[in-house]
């Protein structure tokens, strides 16, 4: 019987093809038990982290009905408020931040990239300190603007990165987008 | 370019050689230099210096690597030395301008078989290195003649993102921010003028190119004068007239059939406009020269005229 | 024996001599640690898959012998993506999309087809493993140059000195390509030389 499966050659690939799929599913199964959770774990810390950045006294993280919006309580008497992620297109590619606005959505407390491919050297200075600490306090009564080579004037106003406005564009373009939608949400519920 | 000179028929022995035309060139640049210096003063001289002198140096250790006998002396790495400076901005830190130079002969010609052998012009191929290298640096720009430390964009950078009010007095002498070379058209036309006069260049490629651009202009104008700047401001602005006098022209670089330089200018011209319209900087001089370098070869090909005595759809 | 392992290093390094595995050469060396990661990534799955090969080549029928190598490989390659999203998250994350297209590097399928469905177990795993350290080296040397002149480091390590400015442009695919084709030519112009000694 095996020698006759053996010999017909279309018989043989099957069998053979079969058990090479049936042995690397087997190890995928187990190489993807052993990983996954360690895997939810790292990108939850990631953005533990990034939050923990925006709200150095969180006591406590909670995500709301609304997935990638999180709900932050403070330690005893001090403010919390709310942490979401926001996408846009950048310069090339999706810009992903994790954004930090007080309980009445009236002022931005911090910003943090976590993904991003912006030019080396330009666009990706959105990820340095210097452009992202403009952002803490920023007021959100009115849409957040931006301005060339000088020192914001107006209240929600930040500089633009010298020679990458496209990739500072698209940041205040992204969070304005968003801050709008979470309002919405915020005030819906 | 001593040795073998590819060139359509008929072929004369003349007393033209690589010497006499970079001289030409040489001359040809003398009133943008002097712009230069007046306008942006030791800056001009330090950056000019510099360049020309890394050109030098690149060039004879280059031709002492490769083996092959040093020809300096054909001044051929002067003349890019001195065009790599004209496209530079005034204050760039001398070293930038030392690097760039030493890119521009050594990748630009020498790795490629030396001066005849290069697809690239070379002064351009540095300056777009360095833009690409030190962003920061390459487009930070200086006022004329007040030397101001306050850095200002050129006026293209200025009409893409806002609204401009040219002085066009200003763009023909020259007295704009910019690219040591490329702030005075009234130079440039003194340049220009003088290669015709010599032959050292072919009228075709400048004609199509500044054509191409002048035409694009004046069509995208008439639809809508509040999106679009004057035909007569992308004419004088930014480095169109130095790249389609001294750049774009450059022979080695360029198709060598009258039909091809026509297809050339074109093609540079409409790039050139592409990229100010629509692209994410405000000038694309430089990268339309580059990409029609590309296809050069190409081009030649394409544009072979017809052999004597042939009849047209036999070949 | 030895040459086996020895000819994937120099005589018939995958990077400079036979110019395989391009995209992740050029796409992931903008440092030095990048090049390593994708260096090592890399001669796991060939190491493994040249001797899972080399063992059941016997029961590989010649027609469908593309198709089961791919799957071996595949296998492999998601593998090592998931332990480097498990265990190093960061590095992971920089490399992005390179990881699961190792398994379309060439220069795996190509031990796979001329080596190690030919030869024995041992002779496949030292084949391959030369072959994973020759492109090893090849994209640490690459990440190490882009990275000291784009960024002032090396693996991590700041070497240049304060007032440098960063070369931008050679951590930008610019600078794989240039840095590339310069190592190539002096890989060539060293190699030249030593095969002139020899004679």
């Amino acid at each position: 019987m095996i020698k006759k499966i053996l010999n017909n050659n279309t018989l043989r690939m099957i069998t053979a093809l079969t058990v090479v799929g049936i042995f690397s599913g087997a190890v995928l199964v187990l190489v993807h038990n052993y990983t996954v959770p360690k895997i939810e774990a790292n990108k939850t810390k990631e953005t533990e982290t990034a939050i923990k950045e925006i709200f150095p006294s969180a006591a406590k993280i909670a995500e709301t009905v609304y997935p990638g919006v999180f709900k932050i309580t403070g330690h005893g008497g001090t403010p919390g408020g709310y942490a979401f992620i926001a996408a846009g297109n950048g310069y090339q590619g999706e810009i992903k931040m994790i954004v930090g606005v007080d309980a009445e959505m009236t002022t931005m407390l911090g910003m943090q990239v976590l993904e991003s491919q912006e030019t080396p050297g330009l666009g990706a200075e959105i990820v340095g300190s210097a452009f992202r600490d403009q952002f803490k306090g920023l007021s959100l009564a009115q849409p957040i603007t931006y301005i060339k080579n000088q020192k914001p004037e107006k209240p929600g106003q930040i500089e633009a990165i010298t020679g990458a406005t496209i990739s500072s564009k698209a940041v205040v373009n992204t969070l304005n987008k968003r801050i709008e939608q979470i309002r919405k949400k915020v005030k819906d519920k | 370019m001593e040795r073998l000179t590819i060139n359509i028929s008929p072929h004369v022995v003349s007393p033209v050689d690589t010497r006499y035309m970079m001289k030409g060139v040489l001359k040809a640049l003398i009133p943008a230099v002097a712009v230069s210096l007046f306008f942006f003063r030791w800056y001009a001289v330090g950056v000019i210096f510099t360049s020309v002198a890394g050109c030098v140096i690149a060039e004879y250790v280059g031709q002492k690597i490769r083996g092959k006998q040093v020809r300096v002396n054909d001044l051929s790495a002067v003349v890019t030395g001195l065009l790599l400076a004209m496209v530079l901005p005034p204050a760039i830190p001398l070293w930038m301008a030392f690097l760039g130079a030493i890119f521009a002969v050594l990748m630009g010609k020498e790795i490629f078989g030396g001066l005849g052998c290069n697809i690239f012009n070379p002064a351009l191929l540095a300056r777009a290195f360095l833009m690409a290298a030190f962003p920061v640096a390459l487009t930070t720009w200086t006022m004329p003649v007040t030397l101001d430390a306050m850095t200002t964009a050129t006026p293209l950078g200025l009409a893409k993102f806002g609204p401009y009010a040219a002085s066009y007095m200003s763009l023909f002498l020259g007295n704009v921010g910019g690219s040591l070379g490329e702030t005075s058209a009234l130079a440039l036309l003194l340049g220009l003028g003088y290669l015709l006069y010599c032959k050292i260049i072919d009228y075709r490629i400048p004609l199509a190119y500044i054509g191409t651009v002048v035409v694009l202009s004046t069509i995208f104008y008439f639809i809508s004068p509040d999106r679009f700047m004057p035909p007569q401001f992308y004419l004088l602005a930014g480095g169109l007239l130095l790249g389609a006098v001294f750049m774009a022209t450059d022979p080695v670089t360029s198709p060598i059939t009258p039909k091809g330089r026509w297809i050339f200018g074109i093609g540079c011209g409409l790039v050139t406009m592409i990229i100010r319209w629509w692209g994410g900087l405000p000038e694309g001089v430089m990268y339309s020269i580059l990409f029609m370098n590309a296809f050069t070869p190409l081009i030649n090909r394409m544009a072979r005229p017809r052999r004597f005595g042939m009849v047209r759809g036999k070949v | 024996m030895l040459k086996d392992f020895l000819k994937g290093l120099w005589r018939e390094n995958p990077v400079f001599v036979q110019v395989l595995g391009m995209c992740p050469t050029l796409a992931v060396t903008t440092k030095a640690v990048f090049g390593a990661s994708m260096g090592m990534a890399t001669t796991f799955v060939v190491v493994s898959s040249s001797i899972v090969i080399s063992l059941i080549r016997r029961f590989i029928p010649e027609q469908v012998r593309i198709p089961m190598f791919t799957v071996i490989i595949a296998t492999f390659v998601t593998a090592a993506d998931y332990f480097l999203k498990a265990n190093f998250y960061q590095i992971s994350k920089a490399l992005g999309p390179y990881v699961p297209l190792i398994v379309v590097n060439c220069l795996i399928l190509g031990r796979a087809e001329a080596f190690a469905s030919k030869n024995g177990v041992f002779r496949s795993f030292l084949d391959a493993l030369g072959m994973g350290l020759g492109f090893t080296c090849a994209l640490v040397v690459l990440g190490a140059i882009r990275e000291v002149l784009g960024a002032g480091t090396v693996f991590g390590y700041r070497v240049m000195w304060d007032g440098f400015s960063n070369w931008i442009v050679m951590i930008l695919p610019a600078g794989a390509f240039l840095t590339l084709g310069l190592l190539v030519g002096v890989f060539n112009m060293v190699d030249k030389k030593i095969s002139v000694e020899k004679k």
